[in-house]
């Protein structure tokens, strides 16, 4: 396989907060490469928005690497990173605090472009602005160009969103929880627009979501990475994570997505859990994470060492259960 | 030309009426007389008052004031509706010109317009523009009268003072002199020394707060070290002690020392601020698209620091001139006349406090003062509006 555009090494990155080292993210592995679609999922506070900015530049691992096109980030020399950083945009969750107050679209598009010289002369910057919106379906331009980001509604603002960070031709686009605040109506029409541009330009996505059922439709030609207390539990192509998951946080979250069909929605069993609390940081269970919540716990195993990502003979994807390894099927736990 | 003393003068006049014709002339051209008018009238007005330096920018506003209202309706082919390949973006550098300015127009439309959408910023605005027109414009109407007028006593009385009267509207000084022609003649050093002191505590607070917030570590520590410490001493008595021993006869450097010894609370909350705007997601996309260090000061935190940055000022010009009048009460700087405080630190050391005849002396720049403190407390609840464009009308 060829070289990944981005590789991130056994990051670990923790925040002090109080005197108190929380360790956000553990032993992160994953690759992106060309053109892909690559789907982190996991439920509010696992670590999803520090692995985005990890990977979007934005953020440094407390340990570990994080190697683009084989070499390692830190390697690269001042010019080189400034151009690298450009390579790797964000398009971030909160319409509303993504845009500066202060600017109409037209400046703020304009920044990017004048800065890097990619336009020569006003005439090639107005009309690459245009472009630019066209691209994001935010038509006729004309009408948006002078507004201020106050005068748009959320999903026209995540388009300027994803506008400006086009501007700068990246490599790659982390798109973190970017539909989540928008009106239901429209986000489908975003993700379709995210998959056009992404073939027409040949980037990668990272697409962040706490959203199952959006990861399944978005990633479905993608890989999707679940996440749990910062540490990936379950990484591979997406309907193999979808259609035949394995790990049983994997397992749970499936059985908690709604169908559209309300008959079969009700007709679905959720996946008891033993416990409905998620652990704090600052105390992450022993072994396996989930261990508490398993209801296919097995004492001694589960509780004792950190299992690690591996495939099995039914589970092509990749996914970090001992006892699914070792057995190949998983026992209900007895209490 | 002297900072410190501006005053309406016949060559200001002229240059005035020299610039103020430019917008009139546009204005003809456009066919927007009403703009042009006043346009042309600001301008008279401002080069009146302070010749080219209010004069030339004064011009400049206006015009752009007449091409905002001539360019409202004009086809651009970058806010049309037609599709991309329908459009031509090339322009001339006339064309690109107007533009700009026919946008200024619309800015100092929109903030003139925030201006007086809000009442009491509004009365604020007309007070401060009562007490700069009479101290620019009232020397041309008003004789000042310097020397002692002993040719005013009157028989039998046992001093010069006097009530109002129809001649002296604000009555007699202990020299016999007319107070009104102390009024209009004293504010100026008063105001601009005020303004002054003020825009260098702001300037030094807002260059050491950015630079505390943004460059960190040592930087941060040695600054608010620097600040903490001078905010333990009260200033006010510090800035006693400073006066009496070296003696202030340049109202520029009491201005300067007065910044010196006040840019501390300003600082903190410019820091705070910028600490918080610079966690905000639009500054991680300036990041993240590589714009530089000094694009995100001027351009992302800035702007959305200018109404708190604004107000802060007006405040800090309050309590300077609080500062500067109070220095002056106490016969700390050197005594100047005309002057608003030499006229009460005058009541005191003539001993005339409690003499009714007195009030006019006493009271009219004490209630100048307080007039004027006012009126700049009511504009700063405008200065949000003018500068927020959430705030601000969409013209
Ligand atoms: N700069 C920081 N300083 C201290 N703690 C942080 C910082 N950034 C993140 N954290 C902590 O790291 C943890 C994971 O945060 P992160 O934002 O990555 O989660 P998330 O999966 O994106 O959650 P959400 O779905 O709520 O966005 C949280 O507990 C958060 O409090
Ligand atoms: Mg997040």
């Amino acid at each position: 396989m060829s070289t990944p555009l981005l590789e991130l090494r056994d990051v670990y990155r923790s925040f002090e907060k109080d005197r108190v080292t929380i360790p956000v993210l553990q032993d992160i592995n994953l690759a992106v490469h060309e053109n892909e679609i690559l789907c982190i999922v996991g439920e509010s506070g696992c670590g999803k928005t520090t692995t985005g900015k990890i990977i979007a530049g934005l953020n440094d691992p407390s340990s570990g690497s994080v190697l683009i096109r084989g070499r390692e980030r830190a390697t690269f020399t001042k010019e080189e990173q400034s151009k690298l950083r450009r390579e790797f945009q964000i398009v971030h969750q909160d319409p509303f605090a993504s845009l500066n107050p202060a600017h109409t679209i037209e400046q703020i598009l304009s920044f990017p472009l004048k800065r890097h010289k990619l336009v020569s002369d006003r005439a090639s910057l107005r009309r690459r602005i245009w472009e630019l919106l066209t691209l994001v379906d935010l038509t006729p331009p004309g009408d948006i160009v002078n507004k201020y980001p106050h005068q748009l509604s959320g999903g026209q603002r995540q388009r300027v969103s994803i506008a400006r960070a086009l501007t700068v031709q990246p490599r790659l686009i982390v798109a973190d929880e970017a539909v989540s605040m928008v009106d239901v109506s429209i986000r489908v029409g975003i993700l379709k627009m995210l998959h056009q541009l992404r073939a027409e330009f040949g980037m990668s996505i990272v697409f962040i979501t706490h959203d199952l059922a959006l990861a399944k439709y978005f990633a479905w030609e993608g890989r999707i990475a679940v996440m749990y207390l910062g540490r990936i539990v379950e990484i591979g192509r997406t309907p193999d994570v979808i259609g035949n998951p394995a790990h049983p946080y994997t397992r749970a979250l499936l059985a908690a997505v709604p169908e559209a069909d309300p008959d079969i929605t009700r007709r679905k069993q959720p996946m008891r859990l033993r416990s409905d609390d998620i652990p704090k940081l600052t105390a992450i269970p022993r072994g396996c994470a989930f261990h508490p919540r398993c209801p296919f716990f097995v004492p001694g195993t589960c509780d004792h060492d950190v299992p690690t990502l591996a495939p099995s003979a039914e589970h092509p994807q990749e996914f970090a259960c001992t006892p699914l390894q070792q057995e190949g099927s998983l026992q209900p736990y007895a209490t | 030309m002297n900072l410190f003393a501006t005053v309406a003068s016949p060559t200001g006049l002229a240059l005035g009426v020299v610039v103020g014709i430019v917008p009139l002339v546009l204005s003809a051209y456009y066919r927007q007389w009403r703009a042009g008018l006043l346009g042309a009238l600001a301008c008279i007005m401002a080069g009146f008052g302070c010749g080219l330096i209010g004069g030339l920018p004064m011009m400049v506003v206006a015009c752009a004031v007449v091409i905002s209202y001539a360019y409202v309706n004009r086809q651009d082919p970058f806010t049309s509706r037609a599709a991309l390949s329908e459009v031509s973006f090339e322009e001339t550098r006339r064309e690109a010109f107007m533009r700009w300015m026919a946008n200024l127009g619309t800015n100092v439309r929109a903030g003139l317009n925030a201006l007086m959408r809000n009442k009491s910023g509004f009365i604020g605005f007309c007070g401060i523009m009562f007490f700069v027109i009479v101290t620019v414009f009232g020397p041309l109407f008003i004789e000042y009268e310097g020397r002692a007028r002993l040719d005013r006593r009157q028989p039998g009385a046992r001093s010069l003072l006097a009530g109002p009267s129809s001649e002296h509207p604000l009555g007699l000084d202990w020299q016999g002199r007319d107070v009104l022609s102390h009024m209009v003649y004293g504010g100026q050093r008063l105001i601009l020394t005020s303004l002054a002191a003020g825009l260098f505590a702001t300037i030094l607070a807002v260059v050491l707060g950015s630079a505390a917030a943004l460059l960190g570590r040592y930087v941060d520590s040695l600054i608010t070290t620097i600040a903490n410490f001078i905010l333990t001493i009260p200033s006010f008595p510090l800035l006693l002690v400073i006066a009496s021993i070296i003696k202030f006869d340049d109202s520029f450097a009491l201005a300067l020392l007065f910044a010196a010894l006040n840019w501390p609370v300003l600082m903190r909350a410019v820091r705070a601020q910028v600490l918080s705007l610079r966690e905000r997601d639009y500054v991680e996309a300036a990041i993240a698209l590589d714009l530089g260090l000094w694009h995100i000061i001027s351009r992302e935190v800035f702007p959305n620091m200018i109404s708190y940055i604004a107000v802060n000022y007006i405040f800090t010009v309050r309590v300077a001139m609080y500062s500067i009048v109070g220095l002056v009460f106490l016969g700390l700087v050197p005594l100047v006349e005309p002057d608003w405080g030499v006229m009460i630190f005058m009541g005191r050391q003539q001993g005339v406090l409690a003499n009714p005849l007195a009030a006019g002396m006493l009271l009219s720049p004490v209630v100048a003062i307080a007039l004027f403190q006012l009126s700049l407390v009511l504009f700063t609840r405008s200065l949000e509006e003018v500068f927020n464009p959430r705030l601000r009308s969409g013209l």
